[in-house]
């Protein structure tokens, strides 16, 4: 136990996302050299999973609700083995709603999702940000380039992200589409090629490139198109990225032979990238939607 | 708070609950006949409105092609798709907007349309609608089962079911899809996604939603799984692509089923746990890496490097039987463990 241990008050917080950045990173960083701490989380983080079954338990103990499946699920069923599943789904997928940090949440989502909406809703716009797209680094496997017919309107149902701004073209309901451009960043150097002339190591300088590129666009957008408790899992998850991302780095400057340091530094930089582009991407669904 | 505020949660769960029992209850009952096939390129719904007895509702129905794309936006409500054996495509909107039919494509051969828009309309005693966007309370669908369903919206949730294709891209709301035969995307925004008995690729993705999964697997050869969540857990069950990529960043993963072959397999969170069921004659090469928590397996794993010495990060590759796969695990603040079902 060092002097600045975490108390489980502050972990659970953590967990749920109710700590302010600062503070969420300040826990990630101690716990990263904590393993007292460490372990506290885990097990919290347990117990958060344990809900779940908690909770399922608990969703049939209503008698209401089960009345309410079984017809429900009677008039979109084929076979009736299946009713488990989505009983079981149901109360998975709606265990974000439970969490005490969404109950918290909510009134806030109340009063500054609606002025958010508003907001949005007048003539808001923000093409830079607009243009920025799924963004893929392609680190060390580069994949096929996906094949998609833009005559057809078979793609518009598309199998692959790649194809994702053909998609949303066709997808979008108003004649004037805005033409989304795809970041891609290719040609990443191999691992093994030694690079340390600019500071970077090698295959790092794009991930670090795109990633200042789409945080100019996020920071501007993020208050506008987040709800309060998506923002607050927003910089819980950023906070959380930064760390591995921070520490990785340490360990590979420390040992460039560290393959290991690496690949879980550069799919740290892979989540940054795409926790970032999930903001740019609602906005660009936002946009749309009106 | 926690529990009053759950006891409204679940009344909330409940209300939605309702909302779609009614829906059940109330829409299938009327069907319109099929409307005469539509010639010109640019086509409107031949049928009015029929009215309902539950407020504002809407009705229309058209004869489609049985490849038919259908494009809809819905800014709010309860969207319910069902694939049935008949060429036409039939939209109930109960509570919510009126909506027109725009054909934006037809089959050169049959000229029934081939791609169809749901577009909002305004009424004459109502103010001109904002969006093309329908908002409903409930929003019914019935279209052919070899269709391809794109919807996009705010506040939906929505079920899509015995379909060929579905695509979902909503900012909230849950999303059920089932009985999809070749390919599922959706990006779920705040909701969670579930996804039952469905072939073909599979791109799920949600920001805090949680992802469940159960029997789903390839329709070609060489289509891939893909679920990633920012902060939700993600669950996995029976999924038989051999190229399977799951990624959370501050939720947990697990899967249970078989590795398959020659498949690829990775599984990746910063901040939860991995846990993986798997049968005991897997065949596979696994690489992991963790940084706090352990590493345990209740399947014998030949160890072929190790570094669990200081450092942040533990590494170990190892090998499962022949080794006839490949798993890649990686882990920041978490365990992994690899049971026996
Ligand atoms: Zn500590």
């Amino acid at each position: 136990m060092k002097q600045d241990c975490l108390d489980i008050g502050i972990i659970q917080a953590f967990l749920d996302g109710e700590l302010a950045h600062t503070e969420s990173a300040r826990v990630s960083g101690h716990v990263a050299t904590c393993d007292a701490c460490a372990l506290m989380l885990a097990d919290a983080e347990d117990e958060s999973a344990l809900v779940f079954p908690a909770l399922e338990r608990e969703f049939a103990s209503l008698v209401p609700t089960q009345r309410l499946w079984s017809k429900i699920n009677a008039s979109i069923e084929t076979e009736k083995q299946s009713a488990p599943f989505w009983q079981r789904a149901w109360a998975f997928i709606t265990l974000n709603l439970t969490t005490p940090s969404f109950v918290a949440a909510a009134g806030m989502i109340v009063v500054f999702g609606i002025a958010a909406l508003l907001i949005i809703d007048r003539g808001y716009k923000s093409p830079q940000v607009a243009g920025v797209r799924p963004v893929q680094v392609s680190a060390p496997q580069p994949a096929a380039p996906p094949v998609a017919s833009a005559s057809s309107p078979d793609t518009v149902v598309s199998n692959i992200p790649e194809t994702r701004p053909i998609m949303a073209e066709q997808i979008s309901l108003r004649s004037a589409v805005r033409r989304p451009r795809t970041t891609t960043v290719t040609g990443t150097p191999a691992f093994a090629s030694p690079d340390v002339s600019n500071g970077y190591f090698p295959g790092e300088e794009s991930y670090v490139k795109t990633i200042a590129s789409l945080s100019r666009s996020v920071e501007s957008a993020k208050d506008a198109v987040m709800r309060p408790g998506e923002r607050v899992a927003y910089e819980r998850d950023m906070a959380v990225v930064d760390d591995a991302i921070a520490k990785m780095r340490t360990e590979v400057k420390r040992n460039p032979r560290n393959e290991s340091a690496k690949q879980v530094l550069y799919s740290s930089y892979q989540n940054k990238i795409d926790l970032l582009n999930s903001v740019s991407q609602k906005e660009e669904l936002v946009a749309s939607l009106k | 708070m926690t529990g009053s505020g759950r006891k409204l949660e679940y009344g909330f769960v409940l209300a939605v609950m309702a909302l779609a029992l009614s829906l059940s209850a109330t829409g299938q009952t009327v069907v319109a006949p099929p409307a005469a096939p539509a010639t010109r390129s640019i086509a409107k719904a031949e049928i009015p409105p029929v009215p309902s007895m539950f407020g504002e509702s809407t009705e229309r129905s058209i004869k489609v092609d049985p490849s038919i794309n259908l494009s809809l936006c819905v800014s709010e409500g309860t969207l319910k798709v069902n694939g049935w054996t008949r060429n036409e495509l039939r939209v109930f909107v109960q509570d919510g907007s009126n909506f027109e039919f725009k054909t934006q494509q037809t089959s050169p051969k049959t000229g029934d349309p081939v791609w169809v828009m749901v577009t909002a309309v305004s009424d004459r005693n109502k103010v001109v609608p904002r969006s093309e966007c329908i908002r409903g309370g409930d929003i019914e669908i019935d279209i052919p089962v070899n269709a391809a369903v794109n919807v996009k919206g705010q506040d939906v949730t929505s079920t899509i079911d015995g379909v060929r294709k579905a695509s979902v891209k909503i900012i909230g709301g849950n999303t059920f899809i089932r009985n999809v035969t070749d390919g599922v995307t959706v990006s779920g925004g705040q909701g969670g996604i579930a996804v039952e008995s469905s072939s073909g690729a599979m791109s799920l993705d949600s920001t805090t939603g949680n992802i469940v999964v159960f029997e789903a697997g390839p329709s070609d050869i060489g289509d891939i799984f893909r679920a990633k969540t920012n902060g939700g857990a993600i669950s996995l069950e029976k999924i038989t692509h051999r190229q399977i990529e799951v990624n959370s960043i501050s939720g947990s993963v697990s899967y249970s089923g078989s590795l398959l072959n020659g498949g690829s397999y990775s599984f990746g969170t910063s901040n939860g746990s991995i846990r993986l069921t798997l049968p005991t004659d897997t065949s596979s090469t696994v690489s992991a890496s963790y940084g706090f928590g352990a590493f345990r397996s209740e399947i014998p794993i030949t160890t072929i490097t190790e570094n669990i010495s200081e450092g942040p990060v533990k590494s170990t590759v190892g090998r499962i039987g022949g080794g006839d796969s490949t798993l890649r695990l990686t882990t920041n603040n978490g365990s992994i463990s690899i049971r026996k079902p």
